[in-house]
């Protein structure tokens, strides 16, 4: 059974519960074993960044440093924790100058250090890479029978942060969607910002930015958007209405997150399953 | 007058007539392809002629002209021919491909007067020299590069082969081989030799008429000095090749060492003859011509050799826009195309052979800031970007017009607003006088130390600010937004030392203003492009720091900063609630109830799951868009005084 480090990024644990409630069964029912890291604490968010960099780089290195310590690399479910993590420790491995300062505050303060061994995975890129796509197809219970449109955001999709999918043209969800039992959904803004990080402080920005998403994936055809992003969710899910009417384009459609689609299909949760479906028929393209 | 031997029909025809329009005689388009008729072959049969059947007697060269034509007029290249001329088959010739391959540095002559018959019977043949290189920093390769311009010297052709892609089998038919690789880690071979290296152990081919040496580039810091270089010298003497010098090793002062094997080399190698025999014994004479006369007027080609690729098959798709008609739609076609040939080498072969009408900006060399277009998803410099490096064989490549800026036609865009944003930024230089440095005009000049100016390029080495204008997702959606490439440029002149004191308040003020650099919603559309992108997401970062300092967080943008920091200081974790309430204020939160997003949760038209009490909760206590469950305290993570700590060690304003 392989074992893994779970970091549930800044939301999952607060107001995107179901994700949460999702992750732990799906891994389950996967033979993945999520070790907990009881210690880690927020990875900045890239807000605290805009202040100090080194703080935001040494919040993230302990937590790295801290499943290192386990030997384990560490899994999250959201793009931009998933993001983050993947720039500490590639600017620690740019530079080792920065690195020795960096892990040096971290040993002070929390007697770990990240050498580099431990990297992070978003749940995709570790279905699709490490537990096969063969494996989770044979898992799967209610296959998903809709049309859905994937949203990668553009955190992680880039040199280094995208696993062995093109940071460009991605495929790993409409792979693992199709795995799930659904038909997968292309269309153009699927690895475009949304404005997730700004949503209270550019409201405007972040609601078109949010609304050409939609409209987009609403035109292509998709019944169903499924975020990788938790924070992302966020601006796709609960804005939408407003985003609507902010840009006068049609937003109206079903989101979820990847954790939620996979535990569904694996048979988790029917009850809210059928819910989702049943918001498809009603709202769905 | 060309005379057509044989004449057949690959596989991908689109059908699309022009062969039989050109000339009827020889083909028949059918539903499924181009087919060659059975009048006109010697096996009588009609069909694609896969297997080469030779034209009936005569036919070839009454209609071989006209069969050129049509095969250069077929847009799928599947037309294929071989020639003959006074009897003797000449080299299969096909189209030629879609990009013409720029061309190796020229040999220096073909005779030389002087010098010895001997030397002029070896002049007279082939001179090919193929430079293989294994690179994993750049410096093998640019060893090749310099190989080849000396190479010329001693009259020989070379070409320059990246080992990435390369079919080793192709080394048996090469007279000279020069390798020169670096070692990685342990005694490793460099990333883009692996392929070739694990290809030629599986089958080697015969390399008994080959001659080579090898330059290995190593560091004797590592007990595996030099390895891949030995390595590839052992496996080509073991497949019969001959070591025309000895293996060089090069420590990390690589330079010199392989100044001392290229002029003992390349001499040699030039002394290879057209049978692949070395003639030792003009070896001397060989050197003194390589060495010149210094009377001698140098002439030849001395443009930098090209690292040559294996040719492609891809599909182009290419964005069209007719302002007139105001439509838009996408032009397709296969090709085979070098690898190395650059984006710009393909839309000019295109303009030039399929439409002219194609419209595209064109750069004036390698790298020209107004070229930026999109190709499969990546924002790119046209005559910088090589096709090799966007698409394996087979793939497609999709040509956009550059994003953030309206289309004039095709892939042609309008900077105006990118121009005019910049014109108001004035991000220009002006200095104050320092250490009393004056220029000629009398107008004070700044000044910076090396450090300083390295620092400065680092920071702004990127290859056009208008492609960083590209790169945000914000700027299409807010139309009084400056943009990421304008404000980079001042964040640079900001943090020049040379710049004057009023120039720096006049560029930091700017960028606090409403539409300065708090106005990209998301640093992370622009950290994906590569290197450039992680520069200016840096850069403009650094100017939000400096901006919250002299401000001391003020706005919505400085608040978020200041309680987020603090509620992770606080507890570890970050406080949603806490947040809402401190950035937007009660109004703020108020806001979302009328806008319906508070309703949406609460109604379960949103966010899957979770018990109906934390809808009623987010309902009822708004804080809501980020979640249903307003917790007002936030539980601590494990240990988090080690968290207090790290702030307090790193940044005590929170």
């Amino acid at each position: 059974m392989p074992k893994i480090a779970y970091y549930p990024g800044n939301v999952a644990r607060a107001g995107a519960s179901e994700v949460e409630d999702c992750i732990q069964p799906l891994c389950k029912a996967l033979n993945i074993q999520l070790i907990e890291i009881p210690r880690a604490s927020s990875d900045g968010g890239n807000v605290i960044k805009q202040a100090t960099p080194k703080l935001q780089d040494a919040l993230v290195a302990r937590n790295l440093a801290l499943a290192e310590a386990k030997g384990l690399d560490v899994i999250t479910t959201c793009a931009t924790s998933h993001a983050i993590m993947c720039n500490t420790a590639q600017d620690m491995k740019r530079d080792p100058v920065y690195a020795s300062t960096v892990n040096n505050l971290v040993a002070r303060t929390s007697k770990v250090e990240y050498i580099g061994e431990t990297q992070s995975w978003h749940l995709v890129h570790y279905l699709v890479e490490e537990i096969g796509l063969d494996k989770v197809r044979n898992a799967v219970k209610n296959p998903l029978k809709m049309n859905v449109a994937a949203y990668y955001g553009p955190d992680m999709q880039r040199e280094g942060a995208c696993a062995g999918d093109d940071p460009f043209m991605p495929t790993y969800m409409e792979q693992l969607i199709e795995a799930l039992g659904g038909t997968p959904i292309n269309y153009e803004s699927k690895c475009n910002s949304v404005g997730s990080t700004s949503m209270l402080t550019l409201e405007d920005s972040s609601l078109a930015m949010t609304a050409a998403v939609l409209s987009d994936a609403i035109q292509s055809g998709a019944d169903l958007i499924v975020s990788a992003c938790t924070v992302s969710h966020i601006n796709l899910d609960s804005y939408q209405s407003k985003a609507g009417r902010v840009s006068g384009k049609k937003t109206i459609v079903p989101v979820c997150h990847l954790s939620e689609l996979v535990a569904f299909a694996l048979g988790f949760y029917p009850d809210r399953l059928a819910q989702l479906r049943t918001r498809v028929r009603l709202i769905g393209s | 007058m060309a005379v057509v031997a044989k004449v057949w029909i690959d596989e991908d025809c689109i059908t699309c007539d022009a062969c039989q329009d050109i000339c009827p005689e020889v083909f028949e388009v059918t539903d499924d392809s181009s087919m060659i008729l059975a009048s006109v072959r010697t096996d009588g049969v009609f069909d694609r002629n896969v297997g080469g059947s030779p034209l009936t007697a005569g036919l070839g060269a009454e209609l071989g002209d006209i069969i050129i034509e049509a095969a250069e007029a077929c847009p799928v290249e599947v037309i294929k021919f071989e020639l003959v001329s006074d009897g003797v088959d000449e080299v299969v010739a096909e189209v030629a491909p879609a990009v013409v391959e720029a061309a190796a540095p020229a040999a220096a002559v073909a005779a030389v007067a002087g010098a010895s018959d001997a030397l002029n019977a070896v002049f007279a043949g082939d001179r090919s020299l193929n430079i293989l290189f294994g690179s994993q920093t750049g410096n093998a390769a640019g060893l090749a590069e310099k190989t080849a311009k000396l190479a010329a010297s001693y009259g020989l052709e070379p070409s320059i082969v990246d080992m990435d892609g390369f079919d080793p089998s192709r080394l048996a038919t090469m007279k000279r081989v020069m390798i020169i690789t670096s070692t990685w880690g342990e005694g490793e071979m460099p990333d883009n030799a692996d392929a070739m290296w694990s290809a030629i152990n599986a089958n080697g081919p015969g390399l008994g008429s080959t001659h080579f040496s090898v330059c290995a580039i190593g560091d004797t810091s590592y007990d595996e000095y030099c390895k891949a270089g030995h390595d590839w010298n052992n496996k080509l003497a073991a497949l019969g090749g001959t070591e025309a010098y000895p293996i060089q090793e090069c420590d990390v002062d690589f330079e010199p060492p392989w100044k001392i094997w290229v002029e003992q080399a390349l001499p040699m190698l030039a002394c290879v003859d057209e049978s692949g025999t070395l003639q030792v014994e003009l070896l001397e004479e060989m050197k003194a011509y390589g060495a010149g006369d210094d009377d001698d007027v140098i002439e030849g080609d001395f443009a930098p050799g090209v690292v040559e690729q294996e040719n492609l098959t891809i599909t182009v798709d290419v964005f069209r826009y007719c302002p007139e008609a105001a439509e838009s739609g996408w032009d397709t076609l296969t090709c085979a195309v070098p690898g190395h040939a650059t984006i710009q080498d393909l839309l000019i072969t295109m303009q030039r052979d399929v439409d002219g009408s194609l419209a595209f900006r064109r750069g004036g060399a390698a790298g020209t800031p107004t070229t930026g277009v999109r190709v499969n998803g990546r924002i790119v410099l046209s005559d910088a970007a090589q096709i090799g490096d966007l698409v394996k064989d087979g793939g497609s490549v999709r040509i956009e017009p550059l994003p953030g800026h309206p289309v004039v036609r095709d892939l042609v865009v309008d900077t105006g607003r990118y121009e005019s944003h910049r014109s108001r930024a004035e991000p220009w230089m002006r200095t104050d006088p320092r250490e009393g440095e004056h220029l000629p005009s009398g107008h004070a000049m700044g000044t910076m130390d090396s450090a300083a100016a390295t620092a400065l390029h680092q920071a702004g080495d990127v290859l056009s600010f208008q492609l960083i204008q590209a790169m945000s997702d914000t700027l299409p959606h807010d139309p009084h937004y400056e943009g990421p490439g304008v404000h980079f440029q001042q964040w640079l002149r900001a943090i020049d030392p040379r710049t004057s004191e009023t120039q720096r308040k006049t560029i930091v003020s700017s960028l606090q203003q409403k539409d300065g650099v708090w106005s990209e919603a998301d640093h992370a559309s622009l950290m994906r492009y590569g290197e450039d992108g992680r520069l200016a997401a840096r850069a403009l970062n650094e100017a939000r720091g400096a901006l919250l300092n002299q401000t001391r967080y003020a706005g919505k943008s400085g608040r978020l900063v200041k309680w987020y920091g603090r509620s992770v200081k606080w507890s570890g974790n970050v406080n949603e609630t806490t947040l809402y309430r401190q950035v937007l204020g009660p109004l703020g939160l108020v806001s979302n109830v009328f806008s319906g997003v508070s309703a949406r949760m609460a109604l379960a038209f949103t966010r899957n799951g979770g018990p109906p009490i934390r809808s009623l909760q987010s309902l009822l206590l708004p804080p809501a868009g980020l979640g249903r469950i307003p917790r007002m305290f936030n539980s601590r993570v494990e240990n988090y005084h080690e968290v207090v700590s790290l702030f307090n060690e790193i940044d005590q304003r929170f």
